[in-house]
């Protein structure tokens, strides 16, 4: 499937359907999540109406590193391989991943202050995190800042490769260190300590946030190789 | 229980919607800017051919 669509002529055929498809299924997807999280789904016992912010908090972190997760294999793929098309990709997900992490950190605050008593902690879970937020500005800074769209491409790329250490730093920092952030409470051994009334919206919601990655990602895609066929077009131009 | 949840739910609501709403738009405006233009080049690669 991959090594097919490696092909840009056969990518721009899927992708005019399959953008609009993941978009639909985006809008889809929070129309149920959004209500479900917000009134139809139950206080805690304990934490109130605040729990409702695990809904877009948890989404929002488990994407912020799926899409460098994502990043990372492309970029391996565009160093090892030199295809342009993983360049495409890695780069093209970058934003998306970087507002994830940034709604991630955002909503965090918002949760840790009626919780925890404080806005913010320096502590394993949110510095960790804190870093993948600025390890996707570094990344799109660099593209930016190097005008020879290969060589940028191999600098944001080994970037990308080092900064995967920072994944399971995030993952297993509430377990390695004393942290003000609950441990892992459902992809953990001896499975989900989570309600199934509150395992529906956040599934919803996951599904959502994944969905409008793909449908972005996309999208982006698609932008940069129409980019590059203007550019390509027009220094024949210059130059004919 | 913690009381007053509701102050804030409502901005860490916000604050997602808007940021998905804005990165969705600049996402779609850049798309739709670009395919614009590689359309415009496709009546020169006609002329060309």
């Amino acid at each position: 499937m991959l090594s097919y669509l490696a092909n840009p002529q056969r990518f721009m055929g899927f992708s005019a359907w399959a953008a609009p498809l993941f978009a639909v299924l985006a809008f889809v997807l929070f129309a149920v999540g959004l209500p479900w999280a917000l009134f139809y789904s139950p206080a805690d016992y304990q934490q109130g109406e605040t729990v409702r912010i695990m809904y877009v908090h948890v989404p929002a972190a488990w994407w912020a590193m799926g899409v460098y997760a994502f990043m990372g294999g492309a970029s391996f793929v565009g160093l090892v391989w030199r295809h342009v098309l993983a360049d495409i990709a890695a780069r093209a997900a970058a934003p998306v991943g970087a507002v994830f992490a940034g709604v991630c950190l955002v909503t965090g605050s918002l949760w840790g202050a009626p919780t925890w008593g404080t806005w913010w902690e320096w502590d394993g879970r949110l510095t960790s995190m804190l870093a993948l937020f600025i390890i996707y500005l570094g990344y799109l800074a660099l593209w930016s800042a190097v005008e020879d769209e290969e060589k940028a491409a191999r600098l944001a790329a080994i970037l990308c490769l080092v900064g995967l250490i920072n994944l399971p730093i995030i993952k297993f920092s509430v377990d390695w260190w004393s942290t003000l952030h609950q441990p892992a409470s459902i992809m953990r051994s001896g499975g989900s300590a989570i309600d199934p009334s509150m395992m529906g919206p956040l599934l919803t919601m996951a599904g959502a946030f994944l969905a409008l990655f793909g449908a972005l990602t996309l999208y982006n895609m698609r932008a940069a190789i129409f980019r590059r066929r203007v550019e390509a077009a027009e220094l024949r131009g210059a130059g004919a | 229980m913690i009381e007053g949840g509701w102050d804030y739910v409502w901005p860490a609501y916000a604050v997602t919607i808007g940021a998905l709403l804005v990165v969705t738009v600049v996402v779609a405006l850049r798309a739709m800017h670009w395919a614009k233009r590689a359309r415009a080049l496709e009546p020169k690669k006609d002329e060309r051919a």
